[in-house]
This record gives structure tokens, C-alpha cells and sequence, in this order.
């Protein structure tokens, strides 16, 4: 019987950890199941990414093949953002959305659990590849004809696209999951316009999910096609067309990077009004704004096409710039949130105005790539390289990390120390600037991306050198992260509901939140619940920050 | 450096990396759960379920199969397409039986949640 | 009401409105998105149908020394085969509303025999086609398109095969039906999905 499947003396209750992780259907088990799985990928990825840097440190093929190099960058981008940083999302997600919205769990517990345990499977179908002759080489956009079966006859590049092909199903029914989880299963009180930014940029999110993994889904069951079953989708010398393979992937791949984006934006926005002790600036226009670019999004994939000559240039270029609108928009209200609030710089803090910083830069050069004249020099150069590092890394990867250290107390009940976690910070953010900043120049100055190996005499040496220098120090600062974690495991700050002072429902239940997440809820009046009641005081008699009222929010 | 002693570097981290969750798992995450009280009135939470690991195990064997066709093999290659079609379908099969059990129970069997429904 | 989603109370018709769960089942709500999410899939293999009919406008069609492709005898007759177990299996949904249990599962079964009567035919006529996967870029798009809608099919068969089965069971009833609801959008979205498809490609050519 289901109401007695969690009680201590049920039979369905299993005192074996493993058979308790592998069968589990609790979304916060879920989760962290997620996020452990993609941080293992991250470091895989990452190692991929120090075996690139190393090699282009200096010119001449020091250690890799071409062949070998290809295979790394390839996996380094597809495993980056396939198994990690959508995952990752993914995972805080599951874990904290349920609980802010008031909910007992997600609305189709055992699909979640199947979604996540694509992950691995994927991951290892990917993986394989190496084992079998060679991984996939095409880079991770895995362009046509060269990733057909002409030039890329191995079986590395089949097992990527079946590999994907699972993870991006498990996307598709998590998407599901978490579209009617929002719309069914909120709280009473807790109306659309109540719910924490969080919660809307993943129900955006998982809208993007639902509608653009599909055509990439098409698109990879044609390459298949192709490469198995003699298929003229994409091979000109059969009657097909590469640039369609281009419009399939980018069609998915533009929205992919909002779906990438939006979340951490979310994040970020949770973290700063806690942070700062302000309400977040602008409610509403948060919400409009992420619907916004989540529409502008299915309008803007050509613009990773402009040198094909076979895009209308000018109408992506002008819905490339339009997107910068909403975003811009969210920059200033999280300026405006953090004006003359009283801002505790801790870790969480930190990583957010990192993202701020970083995405902001990372969102300048994109929109300098929207502008043909400027894309047609920038295309397939170390700008556009420097370009999705900021915007990938810059942001989201920051708005992980302040995720991780803004959420670890409420999954774990204890705190990540506080000096470990600056140290991480530091070191992170100097090594991303100096690994990623001197793309932006070397892919100016006309370095390819996609290159083993270049001239001495090009001039590109030194940034190079103080790149890979960037990523090894990214890679340090790993460790004081890891160090942090395990030693928080063993022997940490023990913290109760709500060690932050925060304002949405997470905080209004234990640390770690019983399976059923709530035993009693606080009324919901606002997007603030939980400040709320910090100050009932206050809010019954109608003062608070900025005209805050209870009943001002319908 | 070779394709293959790449692959194996990856395995040891990955057992590694899983030692270390392993570790991290046992000590901390899990005794929270079993001191847990009763779940509130009113509340249903569906049972653990060992069906969405045995299907992914399935669609992962299936497209495994597709992605190792040999060139006498038409559409995949038996030796992993029809253990994991076995696999899934039978993942179907008893997740479609659970449910329509779980049915049973809410629609017809007892509550001991004394909700008075 | 849905088995699996977690839920506040069970079965809730005799509650009180403030406890019953409000607007579309949950259960429904993942059917419709899910099928929203197929309409994209299909619209991905649709684009490079156009595609490559556009690249290929004059002479698109089967390659040569294959016939054009025919209405008749068979691509018809299957469409109005199909056509109408979307029929069968709304009079079905109709039924099981009523409470009519018995109907429903004869609705249902029917609706399944059509179903795996269309799959017949669909595999009937590509042996009489004269051209494959492999021959060309409209072989390629053809029976990829016309293979997935197929599969599709397919797995809406099995769904049907597993409401008659819980049908004979007695598991649904007035108020406790959700799951023949959900297959019933799946297979009307299977029909209007085929009937884009053979408009597309014998009408439009």
C-alpha cells in the first residue's frame, strides 16, 4: 500500500542502500542522483578539455594525433553539454522544484527515475566508442558529410547518436514531468504568479525541452539512416543535402542553449534577493521576459549558419539582436535588485555575481556575432569558442556552482565551509578569465577553431600559453570544491531548516526534507512564503520592502 | 595518446568517482531517511520501483544493438537488440501491471490512512 | 484519477469540490505533451521531406524504373481504415463515459483490429513499391516518414492491446478511466498525422 511503502516496517522498504538508490522514485534522491552523475561527467569532460588545452599550449603535435585531438574536443563539447550541464539543471531542479511549489513530489515519480537512468547508460554508449576503434570526431554539432558514413566509418560516431538518442528521450519525459508537475500539482495559494522565478524558468525550460529535442531527434535518426541503411538525407552524392543536417541540429541548438542558460538564471535569481534582503526587482517582467526569449529562441537558429549563404541574413540577424532585449532586461532588474540592498558576500553571492559578470560578457559577444559583417570573420574562429565559454561556463556552470553551495545545507543538513568555498571561487574565476578572455583576441587575429596544431609563426603562442595556464588553474580549483564536499560529509557544519534566511518553501521544511517533503505548509500569500512568515508581524500589518503587501500578488 | 588506454583511464576514474559516491552515500544521505515518521493523512506516494532502471538497461541494450549491426546483419545485431527488446518489453508489461494494481488499490482496497475514503 | 501520480486523495468524485483535483487529470495533461512533443519529431522528418523535395522539385518522386506511387489499390483503402478506427475508438471513450465497460473494450478491440489491419497494408504495400531506403533521396524520406508513422502505430496497438486486456479485468469505470482517455488522443493523433502524411505525399506529390 503506498502510504505505508516509506514507513520503517513496510516490506517494500529496503534496508540495502543500493537496492534504495536504484529503485528509488523520490524526486530529491533523484536529484542528487543526477547531479553526482553529471559532476562525474564534468570531470570527464574536463580531463578532455586539459588533454585540448595541453596540446595547443604551444605549436607542434606534441603528445596527440589529429585523429586522437579530434576525438577530444568532440567528446569535450558533446559530453559538456549533454551529460552535464543540462543534467546538472536538470537535477537541482528535480530536487528543488517539487518543494517550491508545495508539492509531495513530481508528478510521474517512476518516469522520473527512468529519465535519469538514461544518463548513465548514454554516457557509457558514448563513451564506448573509444573502446571500439574511436569515439565520434566531428566535432560536438557533428556537421555533414563528415560525419556521414564516407568519412566517418567507424562505429564511435553511431554510438554518439544512439547514445543521445536515449539521453534525449530521458530529456523529453523529464520535460513532460516537469511541465505538468507545475500546472497540476502547486500548493493551494500558490498561484502561477506566485511561484519563485526558479520554477518559471523551468517550466519555460522544459517547454524548449518538449519542442526542440525532438528535431534533433529527427535529425539523428536521419544520420543513422544514412550511415546504416543507405540513406540519401544528407550525402550530395546520393541526392542529399548537408546544410539540412545544419538546419535540424541548430534548430534544436539554439533553443539547447537557452535551456542551458535559463535555469541558472533562475538560480541566480533565487540566490540574489536572499543575499541582498531585497525582493527581487520586477517580478513580472522576470516572467514575461523568459517567456520572451523562450519564443525568440525557435527564431534565431540560423545565425550559426550565416556563412553557408544559404540563410536570409538579415531577418536572424535582426531576431539574434531582439533576444539580447529580454536578456538585458533581466540584467537590469538583478542590478536594481542588489541597489543599496545589504548584500552578505558568501559563496552562493559570489558565484551568482560571477554569473552576472561573466554571462554579461559572454552575452556582449554574442551579440557582436549576431552582425553578419562581423560573423563572417568571426565564424568557426577562437572568438566564437571565447563567445559560448562565457555564456556556457561564465554562466551557467557559475550558476551551478552557486547552486551546489546555496542548496547543499537543505539536501545534506550541513553547510560547505565558507573559506574552502571562497578559495574555490577565486581560483575558478581567475582561471576561467584567463583561459577563456585571450580567445576573444586569438579568434580575431584568425585562429580556427578545431585545430591540433599551428604555425609558430602566427603570432598566437602566448595567449595559447596563458589559456592552458587558465584551464589548469580551473582545474585546481576543483579540488578545494572536492576537498570542501567530502570534508562537509564527514564532519561539517550541522544546519537547520533555513540556515540562509531564505523566502521560498524549501526552506520551511527540514534539512534533509522528509520523503514527503512537508508536513505542514505556510500560508502562501506572495513569492515569498517563507519571508512571509519570518515576518507575519510585519506583513499583517502591511509594511515591508518597497510596498510588499500581503494580497498584493494575484 | 591511444584510443583504447584512454578508455580505460576513464573506467578507473569512473570506479574511482563511484568508491567515492559509494562512500559519501553510506555515511551521510542515508540514515536520514530510516528514522523517518508516517507519512501525513492523505498523502500517496507511489512504491520504489526497480522497472525504470530494468528499461533504460533495455532501450540501452537495444540501441547498443542497432549501433553494433554487423555487415550481415540487415537492421541491428541480435546478440544485444533482442535481450534488450526481452528487457523492455517486459518493462512495459510489469509497469503497466503495477499500475493498474495501484489502481486497485485507490479505486477498491483498503486505505489505513483512516482519510475516510 | 492516475495510479501513479502522488496525490493529496485518492479517488475523489464523492469529496467535497475544494478536495477534488481541478481541470484535465494529470495523466492527460503528460499524454497531450507528450503528443506535442511527438508533433515535433515528425515535423523535424517532414522538413526534410520538403527539403529534399525542394532541391529535387523536378523530378521528385520514386527513382526510376519504380512506379509512381498509386492511391490504389492500398494506400487508400488503409487511410480509410484508419480513419475510421479513430472513430471506433472514440465511440469507445464514449462508452467507458457512460460507464459501459463491456462496449468500451468491444470499441477498443475493434479499433485494434484496424489498426493491425492498416499495419498489414502498409507492409503490404512496400513490397510492391519497387524501391527502398536506399534508393535516392525520396526512397530515404519516404520510408522514414512513412516507417516512423508506422511505428507509431504500432506502439499505439500495443496500448490498445493493454486497455482491452485491463478492460476484461473490469479496471475501468465512469469516473476512473484515464487511461482510455489518454490512448485515445495518442491513436487521434497517430490518424492526423497519417493524414498529413498521405496528403503530403499523394496529394501534394
Amino acid at each position: 500500500m503506498a502510504t505505508t511503502a516509506l514507513s520503517p516496517q513496510s516490506k517494500s522498504y529496503s534496508r540495502s542502500w543500493v537496492v534504495e538508490w536504484l529503485t528509488t522514485v523520490d524526486h530529491k534522491k533523484i536529484g542528487i542522483l543526477y547531479i553526482l552523475n553529471s559532476f562525474f561527467f564534468f570531470f570527464a569532460a574536463g580531463i578532455l578539455a586539459l588533454l585540448v588545452r595541453s596540446e595547443l599550449a604551444v605549436p607542434g603535435l606534441q603528445f596527440l594525433d589529429e585523429g586522437t585531438y579530434n576525438q577530444a574536443f568532440t567528446m569535450h563539447g558533446t559530453v559538456m553539454v549533454f551529460l552535464f550541464i543540462v543534467p546538472v539543471l536538470s537535477g537541482f531542479a528535480n530536487y528543488i522544484v517539487p518543494l517550491q511549489i508545495g508539492a509531495p513530489d513530481m508528478a510521474f515519480p517512476r518516469i522520473n527515475a527512468l529519465s535519469f537512468w538514461f544518463l548513465p547508460l548514454g554516457g557509457i554508449l558514448l563513451f564506448a566508442g573509444y573502446l571500439f576503434g574511436g569515439a565520434a570526431a566531428e566535432g560536438w554539432t557533428l556537421y555533414t558529410p563528415l560525419s556521414g558514413p564516407t568519412y566517418a566509418s567507424g562505429v564511435g560516431t553511431d554510438l554518439w547518436l544512439i547514445g543521445l538518442l536515449l539521453v534525449g528521450t530521458a530529456s523529453i519525459l523529464g520535460s513532460v514531468n516537469f511541465i505538468a508537475t507545475i500546472f497540476k500539482m502547486r500548493a493551494p495559494g500558490m498561484t502561477l504568479f506566485r511561484m519563485p522565478i526558479l520554477v518559471w524558468t523551468v517550466l519555460v525550460t522544459a517547454t524548449l525541452i518538449m519542442l526542440a529535442t525532438p528535431v534533433l531527434a529527427a535529425g539523428m535518426i536521419a544520420l543513422f539512416i544514412d550511415r546504416n541503411y543507405g540513406g540519401a538525407f544528407f550525402d550530395p552524392n546520393t541526392g542529399g543535402n548537408p546544410v539540412l543536417w545544419q538546419h535540424l541540429f541548430w534548430f534544436f541548438g539554439h533553443p539547447e542553449v537557452y535551456i542551458v542558460i535559463l535555469p541558472a538564471m533562475g538560480v541566480v535569481s533565487e540566490i540574489l534577493p536572499v543575499f541582498t534582503r531585497r525582493p527581487l526587482f520586477g517580478y513580472r517582467a522576470f516572467v514575461f521576459a523568459t517567456i520572451a526569449i523562450g519564443l525568440l529562441s525557435f527564431s534565431v537558429w540560423a545565425h550559426h549558419m550565416f556563412t553557408t549563404g544559404q540563410v536570409f541574413l538579415p531577418f536572424f540577424s535582426f531576431m539574434t539582436a531582439l533576444i539580447a532585449v529580454p536578456t538585458g532586461v533581466k540584467m537590469f532588474n538583478w542590478m536594481a535588485t542588489m541597489w543599496r540592498g545589504s548584500i552578505t558576500f558568501a559563496t552562493p553571492m559570489l558565484f551568482a555575481l560571477g554569473f552576472l559578470s561573466m554571462f554579461l560578457i559572454g552575452g556582449i559577444s554574442g551579440v557582436m556575432l549576431s552582425a553578419p559583417p562581423l560573423d563572417f570573420h568571426l565564424q568557426d574562429t577562437y572568438f566564437v569558442v571565447a563567445h559560448l565559454h562565457y555564456v556556457f561556463f561564465g554562466g551557467s556552470v557559475f550558476g551551478v556552482f552557486a547552486a551546489t553551495y546555496y542548496w547543499f545545507p537543505k539536501m545534506t543538513g550541513r553547510r560547505l565551509n565558507e573559506r574552502l568555498g571562497k578559495v574555490h571561487f577565486w581560483m575558478h574565476f581567475i582561471g576561467f578569465n584567463l583561459a577563456f578572455f585571450p580567445m576573444h583576441e586569438l579568434g580575431i587575429q584568425g585562429m580556427p577553431r578545431r585545430i591540433a596544431d599551428y604555425s609558430p609563426d602566427a603570432g598566437w603562442t602566448l595567449w595559447n600559453l596563458a589559456s592552458t595556464g587558465g584551464a589548469f588553474l580551473i582545474a585546481a580549483s576543483i579540488l578545494p570544491f572536492l576537498v570542501n564536499v567530502v570534508a562537509t560529509f564527514i564532519n561539517g557544519e550541522k544546519v537547520g531548516d533555513d540556515p540562509w534566511e531564505g523566502n521560498t518553501l524549501e526552506w520551511a521544511t527540514s534539512s534533509p526534507p522528509p520523503p514527503y517533503n512537508f508536513d505542514k505548509l505556510p500560508p502562501i500569500r506572495s513569492e515569498r512564503p517563507v519571508f512571509d512568515l519570518r515576518h507575519k508581524h510585519d506583513a499583517e500589518h502591511g509594511a515591508g520592502e518597497r510596498g510588499l503587501v500581503e494580497g498584493d500578488h494575484r | 595518446m591511444n584510443d583504447i588506454a584512454f578508455g580505460y583511464l576513464l573506467l578507473a576514474i569512473g570506479i574511482v568517482f563511484a568508491l567515492g559516491v559509494i562512500y559519501a552515500l553510506t555515511s551521510h544521505l542515508g540514515s536520514a531517511e530510516r528514522a523517518k515518521p508516517k507519512v501525513p493523512r492523505g498523502v500517496h506516494l507511489p512504491n520504489p520501483s526497480p522497472l525504470p532502471v530494468i528499461m533504460a538497461v533495455g532501450g540501452a541494450l537495444l540501441g547498443a544493438g542497432l549501433a553494433f549491426r554487423g555487415d550481415d546483419q540487415p537492421v541491428a545485431n541480435p546478440w544485444l537488440a533482442v535481450p534488450g527488446l526481452i528487457v523492455f518489453l517486459y518493462g512495459i508489461f510489469a509497469w503497466v501491471r503495477a499500475a493498474g494494481r495501484e489502481w486497485d488499490e485507490t479505486e477498491r482496497g483498503p486505505h489505513d490512512d483512516d482519510t475516510g475514503h | 484519477m492516475s495510479a501513479e501520480s502522488p496525490t493529496m486523495h485518492g479517488a475523489d468524485e464523492h469529496l467535497p469540490i475544494s478536495h477534488r483535483e481541478a481541470g484535465m487529470p494529470t495523466p492527460l495533461v503528460g499524454m497531450l505533451l507528450f503528443i506535442a512533443s511527438e508533433v515535433m519529431f515528425f515535423g523535424g522528418l517532414f522538413a526534410a521531406y520538403f527539403n529534399a523535395r525542394a532541391i529535387h522539385a523536378a523530378e521528385w518522386g520514386p527513382p526510376p524504373g519504380a512506379p509512381e506511387l498509386e492511391m490504389l489499390p492500398i494506400a487508400l483503402p488503409i487511410t480509410i481504415v484508419l480513419v475510421a478506427s479513430s472513430f471506433t475508438m472514440q465511440f469507445g471513450v464514449w462508452a467507458i463515459r457512460r460507464g459501459d465497460q463491456r462496449a468500451m473494450r468491444n470499441w477498443t478491440m475493434l479499433t485494434l483490429a484496424l489498426g493491425v489491419a492498416f499495419l498489414i497494408g502498409q507492409i503490404y504495400d512496400y513490397t510492391t513499391l519497387g524501391f527502398g531506403i536506399g534508393d535516392g533521396a525520396f526512397g530515404t524520406v519516404f520510408y522514414t516518414l512513412t516507417g516512423f508513422h508506422g511505428a507509431h502505430v504500432f506502439g499505439g496497438a500495443v496500448g490498445l492491446t493493454i486497455l482491452s486486456a485491463r478492460a476484461a479485468q473490469g479496471q475501468f469505470s465512469r469516473r476512473n478511466h484515464v487511461a482510455v482517455e489518454a490512448i485515445s488522443m495518442y491513436w487521434h493523433f497517430v490518424d492526423v498525422v497519417w493524414i498529413a502524411l498521405f496528403s503530403t505525399l499523394y496529394f501534394l506529390r
